[in-house]
């Protein structure tokens, strides 16, 4: 074995994650599992209206319940003066207040209208039931697309928060022109992201300092958000974000419960207060996403050129606006993103984020681009019938190419991909599409069940760079993250990085990167996140970004480390610096294979030997690098897949999926298959099975998970995944991951049940009763 | 009440009230916080433990109806000096846990299913394993761990 053998790089392979054995022995440290000395539990009071004026707030009895120490309500003096106000600079965007806990009216069905501390969660839900509340109630509004009777924001009468229309070229005369129009009016179904760990945290304060467990994907924004809110030196408040149990968007917000959580804490130094969310809370008062509708134009040249597209959209942006992404993320994603991977000139969007009285809307993974997905690929569905042409033809007619790249799409997001061809010919040939046909044909001339072949391209917008930021117009801008890359005296690494995990092994991720810019074995590099006193800055885990973002500030940081390590070195042992090389810890002249000096020794000599430091060094070996992609990178997938339907029951059965997509160099490659399976399980979920469902009245009618159906191993099948590599143009050449999956499944599940019946699917979810009503038609 | 939980061997007394759920008497009276609570309904199955041998959902059942019944948990599948059961072994693996939310559940289920039937196949795998949701890893790494455990286990046992 040589020593390169010996040292390989640490990225390209799948080492042993460095969560694993906590988290497989059971001593995961989750936000929910922490207790404190003197720690009291909090129960919250929820709404039972969907809309009303609170006319009378009762707390007597709930005092007098044995363990209670204290009833707050939004009118008390800890909570009032607060309000969380999602703020954006675009023009006509309507800013509203949302309270930690309600004022003056409720907006939603499960909106926290008072908080009850207790000496356990039991008691502290005795006192929540003795809480007596009176409402009289207003006419709700549910749905995004109708006049209000009554609207949610005295501010804005008619609930519209924000509407934007993106242009480009001239869509009604390029339509006027084409030789085919296809129309297509489609709904997409609420869902959310139900991470196994609903929301937790743990909120102390005591010596003017705040310290919050909270299981966020976005600890500095929370601290930011908080510092503002509670008035509060940034500096005195602690966001610890430790093993936290899923996130996928529904905790890259700040909520209500949180800041009433610190407030409350603020009011009782020294008593650290506990709220673990129950699933039934979650339900009911996470954040939920893709209660959308699109009516959509589109015209075709006789060759299949796609000439142009209208389209208008409605987003159901619930009771509030998010905080502190604003009711226009998933609107403004879905102008933006709408056009997907195919080149197109002439292109209008109106978007509309809609208050509602219910459950507030937020990022879910792949914010809004399910549903774009699902209306673009319907639209090349559309357009293959009423041209007669194959719809993967058409398709690929109008994907941006690697020629094309960058391109400027519609909506004047650059384009970096071109990756889209290549990932469907690669899912094409995998799935071996030739025999499907044939065996969809087979059924239709000798019977059988129906079978339906399903296709969605997509592009992911990853790793935003501060061009690209995340909710533009917002009081802040999405788009570095930072790590320090820390030699201890022993020689062994510790890595602060501005990442959080949850779920996605950025651990382990990050020590791969870390391990090979410096030149040290894996199992050499710990890392340290999720806690805003250890690492300077990190936005957290949205848009894909952190692997592109956070690895490329980790890639930075170690290669400045590297630098300083081998200077020492070579001034140390008299050797010119540029023949020094770091690998395995040791350092190496080159040529030679047998090391100079040691890294522990180098290390020591930097923190223990000041006499034997040579003149001009500094004490220590550590550095820190800030890492901004500025546009961020795009990655390309495609998926495809065979469904056949049983017309007596409705049931779908899929007989096989595909997926290939281009993440870019890869560093862990099972942990990104992970992502893609684990997403992709995600997007079935929401195409087939889950559906949040409000009746007229704004009553949750789906508020277990006896209602609420999330697919199990019983229902997702094998998934064959593939991939085409194309580096980005970043340190690492990484392509985010983490959301891609969710975004085809829709358009599939939708496509191939249309293809199987000759029908169009315009609503989601395809439960078996909505294909059972397909197949009667 | 008075009540005697044995767990992973381990005899404890605890003072309960009769409305405590097991899963509540595991992780907030004896800090076995390796059982975890995912939707205190009994579908997600994280809280998944073995009652008796049997899986049961710790959210479910009040530990008084646990009283002098030998319970197992997640902290007790690996060996005393850390050696980790083929079944985590074969979870790290194969990546069948990402956030490790739902992985005692998992691990409890599987852990009874290959006690059961030492060889099955991965449609039987994933009937046995649909009453565990997971939102992280779509399933097929799970099914690879489980598949994978258990062809260790029977060739460790022929051989």
């Amino acid at each position: 074995m040589t020593p390169d053998d010996q040292h390989a790089p640490a990225s390209g392979t799948s080492v042993r994650r460095k969560e694993d054995v906590r988290l497989l022995t059971g001593r995961g440290r989750f936000v929910s599992d922490l207790a404190l000395p003197r720690m009291r539990h909090v129960a919250f009071v929820r709404s039972p209206v969907a809309h009303g004026r609170i006319t009378g707030v009762d707390v007597a009895e709930a005092l007098e319940v044995d363990g209670v120490s204290a009833v707050f309500t939004g009118e008390h003096p800890a909570i009032a003066p607060v309000a969380l106000r999602a703020q954006s600079a675009l023009p006509g965007y309507v800013e509203t207040d949302q309270p930690p806990l309600a004022r003056g009216k409720v907006r939603f069905a499960g909106e926290a209208v008072a908080a009850v501390v207790a000496a356990d969660r039991y008691l502290a839900e005795d006192g929540a039931e003795a809480v007596v509340v009176d409402y009289d109630p207003l006419p709700p509004t549910v749905c995004a697309w109708v006049e209000p009777e009554h609207p949610v924001h005295d501010e804005a009468p008619d609930n519209v928060l924000l509407s934007r229309t993106f242009r480009a070229g001239d869509a009604d005369a390029a339509l006027a022109e084409a030789h085919v129009v296809v129309d297509r009016e489609l709904t997409t179904n609420r869902h959310g992201g139900n991470p196994i760990e609903c929301r937790a945290g743990v909120a102390r304060y005591e010596d003017r300092r705040l310290t919050f467990w909270s299981g966020t994907q976005v600890p500095y924004i929370v601290r930011t958000q908080l510092a503002e809110l509670l008035d509060l030196p940034e500096g005195n408040i602690r966001v610890i974000a430790p093993d936290v149990g899923g996130g996928f968007g529904v905790k890259a917000v700040l909520y209500p419960e949180d800041v009433a959580l610190c407030l409350m804490a603020m009011a009782m130094p020294g008593v650290p207060l506990k709220w673990v969310e129950d699933r039934v809370e979650h339900l009911l008062a996470a954040t939920h996403a893709r209660d959308h509708r699109y009516v959509l134009r589109a015209g075709f040249a006789a060759d299949g050129e796609l000439l142009a597209v209208s389209a208008d959209a409605w987003c159901n942006a619930g009771a509030y606006s998010v905080y502190p992404w604003t009711a226009g993320i998933e609107p403004l994603m879905a102008g933006g993103l709408l056009t997907g991977p195919y080149k197109l000139a002439h292109y209008t969007c109106t978007v509309r984020g809609v208050a509602t009285n219910t459950s507030p809307s937020g990022p879910y993974r792949g914010v809004a681009r399910p549903s774009t997905v699902f209306a673009m690929e319907a639209l090349m569905d559309s357009g293959a019938r009423a041209l007669g042409m194959d719809p993967i033809a058409l398709r690929r007619r109008n994907l941006i190419l690697p020629a094309d790249v960058p391109y400027r799409m519609p909506s004047r997001l650059v384009d970096d991909s071109g990756a889209y061809e290549a990932c469907l010919d690669k899912a094409v040939a995998t799935f071996d599409l030739d025999r499907w046909r044939a065996e969809q044909t087979r059924r239709r001339v000798e019977g059988g069940r129906p079978l339906g072949i399903g296709v969605g391209v997509y592009n992911e917008l990853t790793g935003l760079g501060r061009a690209a930021s995340a909710g533009p117009r917002m009081a802040f801008r999405t788009g570095h993250d930072a790590c320090t890359v820390r030699i201890n005296p022993d020689g062994a690494v510790t890595v602060f990085s501005g990442v959080t995990s949850q779920g996605q092994g950025l651990e382990t991720t990050m020590a791969q990167v870390v391990a090979d810019a410096l030149g040290v074995d894996y199992d050499d590099v710990e890392v340290r996140y999720g806690d805003t006193d250890s690492s300077l800055w990190g936005f957290g885990a949205f848009s894909s970004r952190q692997a592109v973002i956070s690895g490329g500030a980790a890639h930075l940081a170690g290669e400045h480390v590297r630098g300083q390590v081998l200077a020492l070195a070579a001034a140390l042992k008299e050797a010119p610096v540029e023949e020094l090389d770091l690998r395995g810890g040791q350092i190496h002249m080159a040529g030679q294979e047998k090391p100079i000096i040691s890294l522990a020794e180098v290390a020591r000599v930097a923190y223990l030997q000041s006499d034997r430091l040579p003149e001009g060094f500094e004490p220590g070996l550590e550095g820190t690098r800030f890492y901004d992609p500025i546009r961020g990178a795009f990655a390309a997938g495609a998926q495809i897949a065979a469904l056949e339907i049983d017309p007596a029951t409705g049931e779908i059965g899929i007989l096989d999926w595909v997926c290939v997509e281009d993440a870019g160099r890869i560093v862990h490659p099972v942990i990104v298959d992970g992502q893609i399976a684990g997403s992709i399980a995600q997007g079935i979920g929401g195409a087939m099975y889950e559906h949040l469902v409000y009746d007229d009245a704004g009553n949750l009618s789906t508020g277990t998970l006896l209602d609420y159906l999330m697919p199990t191993a019983g229902e997702i099948p094998e998934l064959r995944i593939g991939h085409v590599s194309t580096p980005a143009a970043n340190p690492t050449g990484v392509r985010g991951v983490g959301e891609g999956g969710t975004l085809a499944p829709n358009a599939v599940v939708a496509g191939a049940v249309a293809d199987a019946l000759g029908v169009e699917v315009d609503d989601l979810p395809v439960t078996p009763a909505r294909v059972w009503e397909l197949v009667q038609r | 009440m008075k009540i005697t939980l044995t767990v992973n061997g381990e005899r404890h007394r605890v003072d309960v009230e009769p409305r405590r759920t097991l899963s509540d008497a595991l992780r907030e009276d004896l800090g076995l916080t390796g059982t975890h609570v995912g939707c205190e309904h009994g579908v997600c199955g994280a809280c998944t433990v073995l009652v008796d041998g049997l899986p049961a959902r710790a959210c479910l059942m009040f530990a008084v109806q646990a009283d002098d019944a030998e319970v197992a948990t997640v902290e007790g599948l690996a060996a005393d000096d850390g050696t980790l059961h083929p079944l985590q072994e074969a979870f790290s693996r194969c990546h069948g846990l990402q956030c490790g939310a739902c992985t005692p559940g998992m691990l409890m289920t599987a852990a009874h299913l290959l006690e059961t039937d030492p060889d099955p196949g991965r449609e039987r795998i994933r009937a046995e394993m649909a009453g565990n949701i997971c939102r992280c890893t779509g399933y097929v790494g799970i099914v690879d761990a489980v598949e994978d455990a258990a062809r260790r286990s029977r060739s460790e046992a022929t051989s």
